[in-house]
């Protein structure tokens, strides 16, 4: 028996010693993906500032799961989110502080406003494996090719944002057409961004009908066979924003982090990662809005219409 | 006081089943309930009741995802009986060569994480897989079917009903089944109608561990599933938490809806044991001897190595592959091979050390909080008396039907209210809890199974020689389960290690755990990274419980019984 209290007071002793709150002075960030940005920018910005930054990181949906549930007695002072919507969204309840960073001077007009201002923006493209025996893919349109046949996959709508918008501007656009020829091609939907490109990396697939663009072309970097083409007849960008929230305890740290990564040196870090940098004058190794056609997407109107949208698309795609 | 004879003593122990258990479980559950109700309970409103029922039982896909859901649950129980219970019954009664690799080897499908595991189905199976690039043959069609991932899930989980089963036949021994062929039974009739039988309280339980394991996982489901539009609860239930919008209320009801299907396969459990008796250990001194196969060791052995190959060595190596693959397109040419993830993981690259150490620690502390926690909820439900048995008895098996992103949910709920003084909340211990809600039905079910099978006798006896209950529990009756509890106290080590959703969703802000590290890399395109970290993890969460355990029977001698 000695041995089971001894079990039980060692569990109880580990668990303690894993309690540690964070300090009071720290700030805290919720932030989408990429981990390794987030990282980067908050040892930068403790390293300017002294103020430590505690980071949790999740996909866009976990992380406002965790600010709803958390909402009688929230904790988070910036949200970097992976959704435009989500800041129109919490602007309307009211959550946020208004602030105009000095650094987001050379951030376009359409990437900020009170509230809320742009971290970073990736657009979506098709992602296509070049060592997978098909034609180069141009247009949105070729992929419902038989060349393609079977060989397409597109990240859930429901699951991704900025899918979601580059089936509503579509759709928009052309009607359903190319999408139903799509699934008459044998196109299937994958689950999210990742689990659509893993397939065309090892070459089940041929090409992603909307990957987002920085995953695709960071794997590019580190060697693997993947091309990101953007069509010319337009697709949709996905801003990041960054925001304040009204029950922040530290708005001077908060607007100082705000500032840090809208700096030279934090948009250096934004544009390591493949994402395009907020402000328009800082430099990056891949094309940049002014170099893509985007679609207008009305976001008051595709999203008010979002439910009967994914329900169309998931009957067309057999889901 | 008369009461309080009758109980024996069982009443402390479950009175500290009882509150641990409305702590862990209760709390959070109940926040889901409300939340279900209340779709502003987050903001600590009890605005609009109910509004979102409707919409969400409206839903014309919810009986399909719920036909789906059975579908799948009843055909992973189906194929584990399939492959788990011929396994079991040969280890148990006979002697099967290289028996104790068998076991070891069996006990990996419960270290691999079940998304990891499908994912490195899916590399080795797709077209231009590992499969077809090594023998050119293409098992795609196959992986992707209804049949396809049902047999990935059993051969994930049949572990659970071959080491359930393997035990409890031994418990029984063969002492039963001669006593039939004493009286003329040929050997398969005594096995069927006097061993079989006397196993079911261990069959039984597993299967419906099975049953709630497979309604509940979400892993393979989304990685495989979604390929060719197989949807079911959990899926429906992630999908209205996993972009914006989020629809906690409508995640919550369908979470109830799950709750609902494992209760009511908990209570037919119930229901098929109620009224037997299944003491098979007495205090009489038992022979274990087993019987030679025989002819049959080839044919046996063959299946024993096939199984273990198809659960455990070709997922493993379809993991190591990726994580020695410089890049996945690649493929597997020994010029893009190479140990470029292993450094960078060793490099801590991405807090990757952190991870680990930080997950093995939890792994631990979880393992024995939920394990002993289990062993004293089973006891006070199997040998205790009064009406509070079905309630902890139910309460224990709730969170296995309750998906891991919505006890996350429901711990946020409860223990960030702002009233409270102190809360785990936003500390490591969050996270504790969490694990330990998630995975004490395990410990409670391999446990309750053993403890059916003693005799009452044995703890009559110990109380006429002057023992106190407690003193019982301890000297008589811990031992006896032990070998179980250890083996489903290893069970919950490895899955805490790398449970997945709870982490992503509760995890304190700036803690890194394994599984975050691997989803953040899959996230990111660095499939390989990510299957780097995956084989180190599986390596450890085996490694550290077999050493833990000869260490135990070195000190224990022959004492210790577990995983013999």
């Amino acid at each position: 028996m000695r041995a089971f209290t001894a079990a039980m007071g060692l569990a109880l002793a580990l668990g303690a010693s894993l309690m540690a709150s964070p300090a009071m002075a720290d700030i805290t960030v919720y932030s989408a993906g990429p981990g390794g940005l987030i990282d980067k920018l908050a040892k930068g910005y403790t390293e300017k500032t002294g103020v430590k930054v505690n980071v949790f990181q999740a996909t866009t949906g976990k992380i406002m799961a965790r600010i709803e549930s958390e909402a009688a007695n929230p904790v988070v002072d910036v949200l970097i989110s992976a959704s435009w919507d989500t800041a129109s969204d919490f602007a309307k309840r009211g959550w946020l502080v208004a602030y105009a960073s000095p650094n987001a001077a050379m951030v376009p007009d359409f990437l900020k406003n009170d509230t809320a201002v742009a971290q970073g923006i990736s657009a979506l493209g098709i992602a296509w494996n070049p060592a997978s025996g098909t034609p180069r893919p141009t247009e949105w349109a070729d992929l419902a090719k038989p060349a393609y046949k079977d060989l397409v996959t597109l990240p859930d709508p429901a699951q991704s944002g900025a899918s979601f918008e580059l089936v509503a501007a579509l759709q928009a656009k052309n009607g359903w057409g190319l999408f139903k020829d799509l699934a008459a091609n044998g196109a299937i939907v994958a689950g999210a961004n990742a689990e659509a490109l893993n397939p065309v990396m090892q070459g089940a697939k041929a090409a992603v009908f909307g990957a987002v663009d920085y995953i695709s072309l960071a794997a590019k970097a580190k060697g693997e066979s993947i091309d990101v083409i953007f069509p010319a007849s337009g697709t949709v960008i996905a801003p990041r924003p960054m925001m304040i929230l009204k029950w922040s305890k530290q708005p001077d740290a908060s607007k100082a982090f705000i500032d840090y990564v809208l700096s030279d040196e934090g948009q250096k870090a934004v544009a390591a990662t493949y994402l395009m940098p907020a402000r328009s004058d800082v430099k990056a190794n891949r094309p940049l809005i002014s170099d893509l056609k985007i679609l207008p997407v009305d976001a008051a109107a595709v999203y008010g219409t979002r439910d009967t949208t994914l329900a169309e698309f998931a009957k067309l795609l057999a889901k | 006081m008369r009461r309080d004879m009758k109980t024996g003593g069982h009443g402390l122990l479950g009175w500290v089943a009882g509150i641990s258990l409305s702590v862990i479980v209760l709390v959070p559950f109940v926040f889901i309930v409300l939340q279900a109700i209340f779709p502003d309970l987050g903001r600590g409103s009890f605005a609009a009741p109910l509004v979102h029922l409707g919409r969400t039982v409206a839903d014309p896909r919810l009986l399909h995802l719920t036909g789906n859901t059975l579908t799948l649950g009843l055909g992973v129980m189906l194929g584990c009986v399939a492959i788990g219970v011929p396994l079991a019954v040969a280890r148990a009664l006979f002697r099967v060569p290289f028996a104790l690799v068998w076991d070891v080897l069996f006990l990996v499908p419960f270290m691999i994480p079940p998304y990891i595991a499908t994912l490195g189905w899916i590399l080795s199976m797709q077209p231009r897989g590992y499969l077809q690039q090594l023998t050119g043959i293409n098992l795609g069609p196959l992986l992707f079917s209804v049949p396809g991932m049902v047999l990935i899930m059993s051969l994930n989980l049949f572990p659970v009903v071959y080491f359930a089963l393997s035990r409890t036949i031994e418990a029984v021994g063969t002492r039963y089944g001669d006593v039939g062929r004493v009286f003329g039974a040929r050997p398969v009739r005594a096995f069927f109608r006097v061993t079989l039988p006397l196993a079911m309280p261990g069959l039984a339980a597993s299967l419906l561990l099975v049953f709630a394991l497979a309604i509940e996982e979400y892993g393979t489901p989304a990685a495989l599933g979604s390929r060719f539009g197989f949807q079911v609860l959990v899926t429906g239930i992630e999908n209205r938490i996993s972009d914006w919008p989020i629809d906690l209320p409508g995640a919550a009801i369908l979470s109830l809806l799950l709750v609902g299907l494992s209760l009511v396969a908990f209570l037919i459990q119930r229901r098929i044991l109620a009224g037997r008796n299944y003491d098979t250990v007495s205090g009489k001194p038992q022979a274990r001897e087993k019987r030679a196969l025989g002819a049959l060791a080839l044919p046996v052995t063959a299946a024993f190595a096939l199984v273990a190959f198809l659960a455990t060595g070709l997922p493993i190596l379809a993991i190591l592959a990726t994580a020695l693959s410089k890049t996945i397109s690649g493929g597997l040419k020994p010029s893009n091979l190479g140990l470029q993830n292993f450094v960078e993981v060793f490099a801590n690259t991405g807090g990757a050390l952190q991870a680990l150490v930080n997950s093995l620690s939890l792994g631990i502390a979880t393992a024995l909080l939920a394990g002993g926690l289990g062993a004293i909820t089973a006891y006070a439900v199997v040998k205790g008396h009064g009406r509070g048995r079905l309630a902890l008895d139910m309460l224990a098996m709730l969170p296995s039907a309750l998906p891991g992103v919505v006890v996350a949910v429901g711990m946020i709920l409860a223990w960030n209210q702002p009233w409270l003084p102190v809360t785990p909340y936003n500390t490591p211990l969050i996270l504790l809890i969490a694990y330990c809600c998630i995975l004490l039905p395990q410990p409670v079910r391999y446990a309750s199974a053993a403890f059916q099978q003693i005799g009452d006798n044995l703890e009559a006896a110990a109380r006429v020689a002057g023992a106190r209950p407690f003193t019982v529990f301890r000297r008589i009756m811990l031992p006896l389960v032990l070998p179980s509890l250890i083996t489903s106290m290893l069970l919950v080590f490895a899955v805490a290690s790398r449970e997945l959703v709870a982490s992503l969703l509760v995890a304190p802000v700036g803690m890194m755990t394994i599984a975050g590290f691997i989803w953040r890399q899959f996230e990111q395109g660095s499939v390989g990274l990510g299957m780097t970290m995956s084989f180190i993890a599986i390596v450890l969460t085996t490694l550290i419980p077999m050493l833990l355990i000869a260490a135990l029977r070195r000190i224990a001698g022959g004492r210790f019984t577990g995983l013999h």
